[in-house]
Formats: structure tokens, C-alpha cells, sequence
């Protein structure tokens, strides 16, 4: 991919965890009721609106935590191949980087979808 | 005040490879600058010390150097603004060093010269032999005029944190000055340059560190001109 | 001459020397501040991304995990990873992640602006003491937004973990 459309891409995904994002730390951090602290509240388990397990189960919430993660998978290695790549150059080691770059983002986003979809299916 | 210590730092490549730090005692007088004190060296002190000056008055841009870790005009920083009393002066960075605070700059312009840094016209045959001038007016004028006052002093390249880390980057003079032909409303030859521009050692590589317009003691701004240049490049 | 001159060009520069010179902000202004810190919170919000996607995947019972669970045994393990992180050590260490994050994200607004050539001045006619119009009052009012962001962040998420404030 020519760098251009990269750096476009990189923009793109972070106005993407912008609305992402702002949707995640919402849901943890704004919507509990200010008499407990959020670790018995919205970080229990479950019977809260927003607690782990309703907020999974939310088919909205849990597409816009996956779109979350695409985003940020994204985003952050590139970031870090900029940050690599501006400190290796064209060094052999920098096409290594960039490789396990990609398989780390792979994994991630295996690792990920697999979270959500199990946690979406608790029975 | 009477006396300025100067710290300088020396490279004789005679010598072996290893910088070292040698302090002068100056005596100071009113509105001297630190070049003034770099002569008085090289005339009663140490007449191996090397430096590169020519004009004196900020107009050649030959004096570039890191005075106190930021890089300045030996002619354009006088002593008593820079209000201590040690000032460390050392040479430029991500130059190839070639003696005392001499660099070498070539670096740069080649890189000016691969970004087309001059008037492109399609017709060549009608520049060789104008029939009338170009005319611009005011408002074309300003949007490169800025960026025409370059003195090529290179203290801008020396302060990019992103040619420091990524020697490839075309850095901030050779992108602005590509900037300022292709705002210029006479010349013809923008989108070739946007395309050379658009690459991953091009305006990709600025991180707006802002580091250049920093420095920059003509008021340049090659940070601003990047930005622009970046917008071009998205733009077309 | 031309051999020559290409002989002179720098290819690469020393690993080492190239982080000196990226992690250390100092006298080059507001802007350089903001190249250091979007990179280091840039990578540290990385870590951390990566540190909570497999902290939530031991939510559900760790990567052997391929299927359906039952309930019981989701709260379990997730019970038995809440029980690991909950403590002031990572209490605070979210604090300092959520001061990163609003930053990183604010600090980002600014330099997509800035990068379109939004929010900067104009070239215009260079007078003495040459103020460069990309030290625009509008962008570094994003920046010292985006600290206070981050502050703001910090606090907020000490106290919804710990209660402190209130």
C-alpha cells in the first residue's frame, strides 16, 4: 500500500476509536451510580444495565466493541511501524518488524473476535 | 560581566574520531555576538579552530550552529542576550561533521535539487526567450513570498527530530522550498513535484514537531509550508 | 561531482543516538512537546491494548477457550481475573493509561487538523520578531485542551475506581 493511503487509513481508524471508543468508556465509566466505585458496579459480572455480561449480549454494543477493536488494531501498529520504521529505516531488521507487526495485529484481532463472540454466547 | 567562557566543541579528524570540549576565556564587550567571540578565538587563542562565517549580518546563512543545545545564527545571537555566562557551541546535526563546527551540507541540496526546486515552465522555448514578463499580483505574491526569504543555512534540517532518527526524510528545507515552486502561480510544474513529495520519505514522514519554524531565524516557517504541502498532496 | 556529493548522504543513523534525540523535548518549543508525548503515550496505550485484550480473553476462561461457556464458569474465571486486578496498584495505573488516552486522542484531533492545514495561519509577509503562523493561537489551544483532557481523565478515573474524591 503507498504511503499515502496509509497515513488516510491511519486518520480514518482514529476518528474511528473516537466513536468507538467514546461508546466503551461511556458505557464503563459514565453510566454508574456515584454512591459505589465502578469495580461493584459497572465491572460486576452482571445484573447491572451496563455490567460485562449485558453489555456483551447488547448486539449494538458488542458490534461497536468489535469495530473498537478493528480500530485499534489498526491504528496502533501502524503507529508503531512509523515509529519503528523512523527508527530503523532501511535496515533489514525493519522488514522483520513489519512482519511480526502484522502477525501480532493477526492475533490480536483473532483473539479478540474470539472474546467477544464467546462472551457473546454465555449461556 | 566581564569575561564569557566559551565551550566549543572540537573534532580534528587528524586527531582520531573523538569530539572533545575546549573552554575559552572572552573578554566581553557590548553587543558582541557569539561569532565576534568565535574570531576573537581563532585570532589570539586557538588558530586551529575552524568555523564557517561569511556575512555577518544573517544574510549568507554560512554561521549555522547549536549555541546552548539549540541551533542559531553565530552572527544573529549576541552574547548578552543569551544572558549566561558558559555558552556551549557546537555544530550542527544530522550533517556529515568534517571539522570543529564545519559540516558538511551537501546532503540537503541534493535533496533540494531532487525536489525540482526551481521555475518549471512548459514551454522552455518561450523561457529561454520571454516575449512578455509574468505578472502576478499581490495576493500570488504572498503565498510563497515567505517562504522565498530561505538562506539555506540549514538550521532547520539540524533541529528536525525526524531526520535525525530517519536520514532518508527529505527534511523540512527541501519540502518547504518545493512548497514555495508550487505556490508560486508561474510555475508549471506542481504535479510532478506532488508526486515526488508523495512518498514515504515525503511529507508522510513530518510529525508537525514544529522544530523547524522554531529555529528558523528569517521566519521561513517550514512547518506551515509542510502542512500546506501535505494538503496539496491530499487535495489533488 | 556528483559521485562525490551522493557519497556524502547519510543512509541510516545510530539507534541509540535516534532515541536521544525523539524522546527529548526540550527548547524546540510547545510543538516539539507534543511530537514526544503523542509517541509515548502512542506506545504505552499500545501495551496496553494489548495487555487488555488478553486480560479480557481470561475474562471467559483464557485461550483454550474456543466455545460456547456456561454461565458458571464465565464467572469464575472472570471473578478470578477481578480478583488479580483489583488493586490500587492498577487502579492508578489505569488513571495514568486514561491520562494517556484522552491526551493521545486530542493531541491526534489537533495534528489530523493541522496536517489538512486546518486551524494554522496564513503565509504572509515576514516581519520581525518572525512569529511563524503555525504556532497558531487555535492549534496550541487544542493542545493545552488536550492536557486538560488528560487531567481530567486521570482524576475521574482514579476516583470511579477508588472513590477517593468523594
Amino acid at each position: 500500500m503507498r504511503e499515502r493511503n496509509i497515513m488516510l487509513l491511519h486518520y480514518a481508524t482514529g476518528l474511528g476509536i473516537l466513536v468507538f471508543g467514546a461508546v466503551h468508556v461511556f458505557v464503563v465509566f459514565f453510566t454508574y451510580p456515584l454512591q459505589g466505585t465502578i469495580w461493584e458496579t459497572t465491572l460486576k459480572f452482571d445484573n447491572i444495565p451496563f455490567a460485562i455480561l449485558p453489555v456483551y449480549r447488547n448486539a449494538i454494543l458488542a458490534a461497536s466493541l468489535w469495530g473498537l477493536l478493528l480500530c485499534t488494531t489498526i491504528h496502533s501498529m501502524n503507529g508503531l511501524r512509523v515509529i519503528f520504521l523512523e527508527l530503523l529505516g532501511e535496515r533489514a531488521a525493519m522488514r522483520v518488524v513489519s512482519r511480526v507487526l502484522y502477525l501480532v495485529g493477526a492475533i490480536i484481532m483473532i483473539y479478540g473476535t474470539r472474546t467477544i463472540i464467546v462472551a457473546n454466547m454465555i449461556t | 560581566m566581564q569575561k564569557v567562557v566559551f565551550r566549543v566543541k572540537r573534532y580534528i579528524p587528524e586527531r582520531g574520531p573523538k569530539s572533545y570540549y575546549e573552554e575559552f576565556e572572552v573578554p566581553f564587550r557590548r553587543g558582541m555576538t557569539v561569532l565576534d567571540g568565535l574570531i576573537y578565538i581563532k585570532e589570539n587563542l586557538e588558530n586551529t579552530l575552524s568555523i564557517r562565517y561569511s556575512c555577518r549580518m544573517a544574510i549568507c546563512g554560512s554561521c549555522g550552529m547549536r549555541i546552548n543545545g539549540i541551533e542559531m545564527l553565530a552572527c544573529n545571537t549576541q552574547v548578552a542576550e543569551l544572558g549566561v555566562p558558559i555558552i556551549t557551541v557546537e555544530p550542527m546535526r544530522n550533517f556529515p561533521l568534517l571539522k570543529d563546527l564545519v559540516v558538511n551540507m551537501d546532503e540537503m541540496f541534493i535533496k533540494q535539487r531532487r525536489l525540482k526546486t526551481w521555475l518549471v515552465r512548459r514551454d522552455t522555448e518561450e523561457q529561454d526567450n520571454p516575449t512578455s514578463q509574468y505578472l502576478q499580483s499581490d495576493e500570488e505574491l504572498v503565498r510563497y513570498l515567505q517562504f522565498s526569504y530561505c538562506i539555506q543555512c540549514g538550521l532547520c534540517y539540524s533541529a528536525c527530530p525526524v531526520v535525525a532518527t530517519f536520514p532518508k526524510f527529505y527534511g523540512p528545507q527541501p519540502l518547504m522550498k518545493s512548497y514555495r515552486y508550487i505556490a508560486d502561480s508561474r510555475d508549471e510544474g506542481g504535479r510532478e513535484r506532488l508526486g515526488l513529495v508523495d512518498t514515504s520519505e515525503g511529507v508522510w514522514r513530518c510529525h508537525f514537531a514544529g522544530s523547524c519554524s522554531k529555529v528558523c531565524p528569517k521566519g521561513v516557517d517550514p512547518a506551515l509550508a509542510i502542512q500546506l504541502l501535505r494538503r496539496r498532496v491530499l487535495t489533488s | 561531482m556528483g559521485l562525490f556529493l551522493v557519497h556524502n548522504e547519510r543512509t541510516r543513523a545510530s539507534v541509540i543516538q535516534s532515541l536521544k534525540v525523539m524522546l527529548y523535548p526540550a527548547k524546540y518549543g510547545l510543538e516539539r512537546w507534543s511530537y514526544v508525548l503523542q509517541r509515548i503515550s502512542g506506545v504505552v496505550v499500545s501495551l496496553y491494548f494489548i495487555a487488555h485484550v488478553v486480560e479480557t480473553g481470561n475474562f471467559v476462561g483464557g485461550p483454550t477457550v474456543w466455545g460456547p461457556v456456561s454461565y458458571e464458569a464465565a464467572k469464575r474465571s472472570y471473578e478470578a481475573a477481578e480478583a488479580l486486578l483489583k488493586n490500587p496498584v492498577f487502579d492508578i495505573g489505569l488513571g495514568i493509561i486514561g491520562f494517556l488516552v484522552a491526551f493521545h486522542t486530542f493531541n491526534g484531533i489537533r495534528l489530523i487538523l493541522a496536517h489538512f492545514g486546518v486551524t494554522l495561519g496564513k503565509p504572509s509577509r515576514p516581519e520581525p520578531p518572525y512569529l511563524p503562523a503555525s504556532f497558531s493561537n487555535k492549534q496550541r489551544a487544542i493542545f493545552w485542551l488536550s492536557i486538560a483532557a488528560g487531567v481530567f481523565a486521570i482524576l475521574y478515573t482514579i476516583d470511579s475506581l477508588m472513590g477517593v474524591f468523594r
